[in-house]
C-alpha cells in the first residue's frame, strides 16, 4: 500500500491539456448505437429461477440479477465472442460463435457448456479467464450454488474440469472477477456471494433475506481463490484478509488504486456498505473502507472501475438505487490520490439512474474520455406498484424480521421500479458527463442487469451486449459519426499471466496522457473485452505507448498503428505478424 | 417540517406563544438552561446534554429545554462524525424522549420534540431507516396532536406528510391537517408565521394534482406577506419548472433545521 505523491502534476497535465480535443469531439461526434440483436442471432431470452412453495414470488424477485454475459475470444480468433447465462431449472447458457461480420452461431452444444442450472443450482455469472496460461480462454460459471470451471480444450470444445478444481464451497455467487492478486503469474479469482451460503432451493431456514435493509451482515461476503498452475484452487479468503466480510456483495472491482503495482479491490454490497481493500503486496490486503471511503447504506450494485478524468489514477463508478421513493445517488469515487476517493456523481451528473445495475465505461466516441453507460430496471410487469404494499405490509409493520422470506408480500403481477430508460453519459473532458440515452438511441425500458462491450467487428467502434432479466437480450452496435482516431491494444503476458489482466497501458497523444487496465471482470454481471480500446480524438500519432505489466516490467512499445489491433507480446513489443 | 428559516421561526414560535398555542412550562430552572446553552457554547455537548435531560424530567413539555436537547445531541454527532453524523448518535434522543412521554403522558409538546428526534436522525441513516423513522415521527406528532391540536403539531405533522413521495399517497393527509391549521390561523390576526402555512398548503394542493388551488392559496399568502421570496418562487414557476422546484424543496434527503432556539433570544 504506497501511496504516489506525484499524483497531484499529473492531473493538472491532465486537465489542462485536452481541453481543445474535448471541444473537437462534442463539435463532431455523434454518440450512436443500432441495436441488431435479432439480426445478429444474439437475442437471447433470460429465465429467472422459478421457486416452489409458497414463497416461491418473493424469492424469484431476489434472484433476478442472475442475467450474465461475458466477451472473450474461446477459439483465439481474434474477434471476442459472447457467453450469456440463463437461470431457471434446465434452461442452458448459450455460446456464440462470432463470425466476424456482426452475427453470431450458437455453437453451445458443441462445445459443451450448456449445463449449470439444475434443480438445486442457480447460474448467474460467468467469467473468461485463462487459468492455466495456455493462451486458450477456460470459462469459469458462478452459480448459486458451486462454480462449475471448464476447461479449454481447443478446436471449440470445453472439459468440465469442477471436481478437481478446488472450487467446492457452497456460495450463492453473483459476481466473479480473475485477476493476479499476488503476481505470481497466474490468475486468482474472486467470488462475490450476495446471500449466505444456504440453498435457496431447498430452503431449510426461511431467515435467508437481508436481516436490516440499510445495514445487513448476514450476506455472503466473498471468497478468494489462489490459482497453484497445476489446474487447483485453493480457499485464501482468511488469509488474504477478506474473511470477516459478510455483506450483500454483488459486485467486485479490481484495479491498482495506489499506483503501486498491485491489484486492490473495490466490493460493492447491497443493503450496506461497500468495502475497499488495498493489497499489501504479500498476498493480504488491508480493509481502508473507514478511511478510503466511509461506510454507506446504500444499494452497491456495481463496481466499474477506469481513469474517467485522465489524471493517472483509477476511480469507481457504484450504482445504487435512485428512484422516485429512494433517493441514494450513485457514487463516482474519485481517486484522491491518497488511499482516499471522493464521490463527485452528483458534481459530475451521474447520480441519479433509477434502480441501477451494470454500468460500464467506454470511449464511445473515441475522444479519449471514457464514456459511461448504466442499465437500470428491476421488474416491469402489472400497472400495480409493489412499493406501497412493501411499505404497508412489511417495512411499516412493528417487530417485522426482514430476513424471513415468509414476512415478504408476494408481488405477484406487480411492477417494482419497471419500464425504466437507460442512460448513457457523454464524458466531458473529465469534468462532468452529459446524458444523452435518448440521441444514442440506447434508451430502451428493459430490466437491464449486465453488459459486455467490445468491439465485435474491429471497425473502432465499441458495441454493448445488454443482458436483461426474464427478457430478450439487446445487443447495440456502435455507428457514431465524426468520431476521434483510435487503437486497441491486445496484451499477451509471458511472465505475468498470459491475458495481462492488470496490466496497465499508457498512452500520450497530442497532449493528452490516458491510461488504463487489462481488467478480468469488472462491472456487474458482464465482462468486456480483454483488448483494450483507446480513442485519441484528433491526434494523428502516439507520443509514447508504455505497458506496465503485472510482473513488473515497464516496456515502451514503439511503432504502435492507429486504426488497428496492436498485439503486444511481454518483453517482446509489438508482433507484427 | 421545513423551519430552515430562522427568522421566521422566531416569528412563528413568538406569535404561537403570544397566542397560547404554546404553552411553555417553564418549570425548569432557566439557570439550568442557560448553563447548558453555556456548555454548547463551549462545545461541551456532554454537559449540555446532561443538564438538560434534568431540566426535562422536571419539565417535559419546555420546548426551550427540548430544543436545545436535540441540538445538543445533533452538534455532538456531527462533531464525532462530520456531514449529518451517525445514526447511532441520535438513539441517545430517541430513547430519552421515549421514556420521558412514557413517565410524562399527557405532554403534547414532549411527543412533538420525541418525533423531531427521529425527524433529526433521518439524514444520517440509510434511505430505508429513513422512511422508518419518518413513519415514527409521524406517530409522535399524532399523539401529540391528540393531546392537543395545536397549530404548530398540525402544521408539523402535516408537513411531514409532503415530504413523502406520491406513491404513497400521504400528501392528502397533509393536505388535511394544513387546512386544518389554516382554519386556526384563519380565525387569529395575520401573523408572520401564517406565510409557512400558505406555503405548506399550497405545497399540498400541488401534490395532490390540485393546481389551481395551489395558486389560490398562494396568491392569497403572497397578498398577506407581499415579500415572501418562497411564495413568489412558487408562482413565478410552472409545469417541471415548478415540479424541480417543489421536488428540491421538499427533498426527504435533506437535513430539515429542527433548531427552535432563536425564539427565546428574541423574548
Amino acid at each position: 500500500m504506497k501511496f504516489s505523491t506525484f499524483g497531484s502534476r499529473f492531473a493538472l497535465a491532465a486537465v489542462a491539456a485536452p481541453l481543445a480535443i474535448w471541444g473537437w469531439a462534442e463539435a463532431t461526434a455523434t454518440i450512436k448505437f443500432t441495436e441488431i440483436a435479432a439480426k445478429a442471432g444474439i437475442q437471447t431470452t433470460h429465465h429467472t429461477r422459478i421457486f416452489p412453495g409458497k414463497h416461491a414470488d418473493v424469492l424469484r424477485m431476489f434472484t433476478s440479477g442472475g442475467s450474465s454475459a461475458a466477451a472473450g475470444d474461446y477459439d483465439g480468433d481474434g474477434l471476442d465472442d459472447l457467453f450469456v447465462t440463463d437461470s431457471d431449472n434446465g434452461k442452458p447458457n448459450h455460446l456464440f460463435h462470432n463470425n466476424g461480420n456482426m452475427t453470431f452461431t450458437e455453437v453451445t452444444d458443441k462445445a459443451g457448456v450448456a449445463g449449470g442450472n439444475d434443480p438445486k443450482s442457480i447460474v448467474a455469472d460467468a467469467l473468461w479467464l485463462d487459468y492455466d496460461n495456455d493462451g486458450k480462454e477456460d470459462l469459469l460459471i458462478g452459480r448459486f450454488g458451486t462454480p462449475i470451471l471448464y476447461h479449454n480444450e481447443g478446436a471449440g470444445k470445453f472439459k468440465d474440469v469442477s471436481a478437481g478444481s478446488g472450487f467446492t464451497r457452497f456460495g450463492n455467487t453473483i459476481a466473479s472477477v480473475a485477476f493476479d492478486y499476488d503476481n505470481d503469474g497466474l490468475v486468482d479469482v474472486m467470488l462475490g456471494n450476495y446471500f449466505k451460503p444456504q440453498n435457496l432451493i431447498e430452503l431449510p431456514d426461511p431467515h435467508v433475506l437481508p436481516n436490516d435493509l440499510d445495514n445487513a451482515i448476514n450476506g455472503g461476503g466473498v471468497t478468494l481463490w489462489h490459482n497453484d498452475g497445476k489446474g487447483k484452487f485453493s480457499d485464501v479468503t482468511n488469509k488474504a484478509g477478506f474473511g470477516k466480510l459478510t455483506g450483500w456483495t454483488l459486485d467486485l472491482g479490481h484495479g491498482d488504486f495506489d499506483n503501486d503495482g498491485d491489484q486492490d479491490m473495490y466490493i460493492a454490497c447491497d443493503y450496506g456498505t461497500d468495502q475497499i481493500f488495498f493489497n499489501n503486496g504479500n498476498g493480504t490486503f488491508t480493509d481502508t473502507t473507514e478511511k478510503s471511503i466511509g461506510f454507506d447504506t446504500r444499494k452497491g450494485m456495481n463496481a466499474e472501475v477506469t481513469d474517467y478524468d485522465n489524471d493517472g489514477f483509477l476511480d469507481v463508478y457504484v450504482t445504487n438505487i435512485t428512484d422516485e421513493y429512494m433517493k441514494e445517488c450513485n457514487m463516482l469515487w474519485h481517486n484522491n490520490h491518497d488511499g482516499t476517493f471522493t464521490d463527485i456523481s452528483k458534481e459530475t451528473n451521474t447520480c441519479a439512474t433509477l434502480w441501477g445495475w451494470a454500468a460500464k465505461f467506454g470511449d464511445f466516441d473515441n475522444d479519449g474520455w471514457p464514456d459511461l453507460y448504466v442499465v437500470n430496471g428491476l421488474r416491469s410487469a402489472g400497472k400495480e406498484n409493489y412499493i406501497p404494499v412493501l411499505l404497508n405490509n412489511l417495512l411499516l409493520k412493528p417487530g417485522m424480521d426482514f430476513s424471513d422470506v415468509r414476512n415478504w408480500p408476494d408481488i405477484g403481477g406487480m411492477t417494482w421500479s419497471g419500464y425504466q430508460k437507460k442512460k448513457m453519459f457523454r464524458n466531458l473532458a473529465g469534468q462532468t458527463f452529459k446524458e444523452i440515452s435518448g440521441e444514442a438511441g440506447t434508451d430502451n425500458e428493459m430490466d437491464g442487469r449486465g453488459l459486455s462491450l467490445a468491439d465485435f467487428d474491429h471497425d473502432g467502434k465499441l458495441d454493448i451486449f445488454q443482458v436483461n432479466a426474464d427478457q430478450k437480450a439487446l445487443f447495440y452496435k456502435g455507428v457514431t459519426t465524426g468520431g476521434g482516431n483510435w487503437a486497441q491494444f491486445k496484451l499477451t503476458g509471458t511472465k505475468s499471466n498470459r491475458n495481462a489482466i492488470g496490466a496497465r497501458i499508457t498512452v500520450k497523444a497530442a497532449g493528452l496522457t490516458q491510461m488504463r487496465e487489462v481488467d478480468g471482470g469488472n462491472g456487474y454481471a458482464g465482462q468486456s473485452s480483454k483488448t483494450v480500446h483507446l480513442g485519441i480524438g484528433a491526434a494523428t500519432k502516439f507520443d509514447s505507448v508504455e505497458i506496465r505489466w503485472p510482473s513488473g516490467l515497464v516496456e515502451k512499445i514503439n511503432g504502435a498503428a492507429l486504426g488497428k489491433i496492436n498485439k503486444i507480446t511481454e518483453g517482446k513489443g509489438l508482433q507484427t505478424k | 417540517m421545513k423551519l430552515r428559516n430562522l427568522t421566521l421561526v422566531k416569528l412563528i414560535l413568538t406569535g404561537l406563544l403570544l397566542t397560547g398555542l404554546i404553552v411553555p412550562a417553564f418549570a425548569a430552572s432557566e439557570a439550568e438552561i442557560a448553563k447548558a446553552e453555556q456548555a454548547m457554547s463551549a462545545k461541551d455537548y456532554t454537559t449540555a446534554i446532561t443538564v438538560l435531560e434534568a431540566a426535562l424530567q422536571s419539565d417535559p413539555d419546555n420546548i426551550r429545554a427540548g430544543s436545545d436537547y436535540r441540538q445538543a445531541i445533533m452538534r455532538k454527532s456531527m462533531a464525532a462524525h462530520p456531514k449529518e453524523g451517525a445514526p447511532a448518535d441520535f438513539d441517545r434522543c430517541v430513547a430519552f424522549f421515549e421514556k420521558l412521554v412514557a413517565a410524562n403522558p399527557k405532554a403534547s409538546v414532549a411527543y412533538l420534540n420525541y418525533g423531531f428526534c427521529s425527524v433529526d436522525k433521518i439524514p444520517a441513516a440509510g434511505s430505508i431507516t429513513q422512511v422508518l423513522l419518518a413513519n415514527a415521527a409521524l406517530g409522535q406528532f399524532s399523539k401529540s396532536i391528540e393531546l392537543k391540536p395545536s397549530w404548530i403539531a398540525l402544521y408539523t405533522r402535516g408537513n411531514s406528510y409532503l415530504y413523502w413521495p406520491v406513491i404513497f399517497g400521504k400528501a392528502g393527509l397533509g393536505v388535511a391537517d394544513l387546512e386544518r391549521a389554516y382554519g386556526m390561523q384563519k380565525s387569529e390576526p395575520t401573523r408572520a408565521y401564517h406565510q409557512r402555512l400558505y406555503i405548506s398548503l399550497g405545497d399540498g394542493y400541488w401534490k395532490t394534482d390540485n393546481i389551481d388551488k395551489a395558486r389560490a392559496i398562494w396568491k392569497e399568502g403572497l397578498s398577506k406577506f407581499p415579500d415572501s421570496k418562497q411564495i413568489k418562487a412558487r408562482l413565478d414557476r410552472k409545469d417541471d419548472d415548478l415540479k424541480s422546484y417543489i421536488d428540491d424543496q421538499l427533498d426527504p434527503g435533506k437535513r430539515v433545521d429542527t433548531d427552535l432556539h432563536e425564539i427565546w433570544e428574541a423574548k
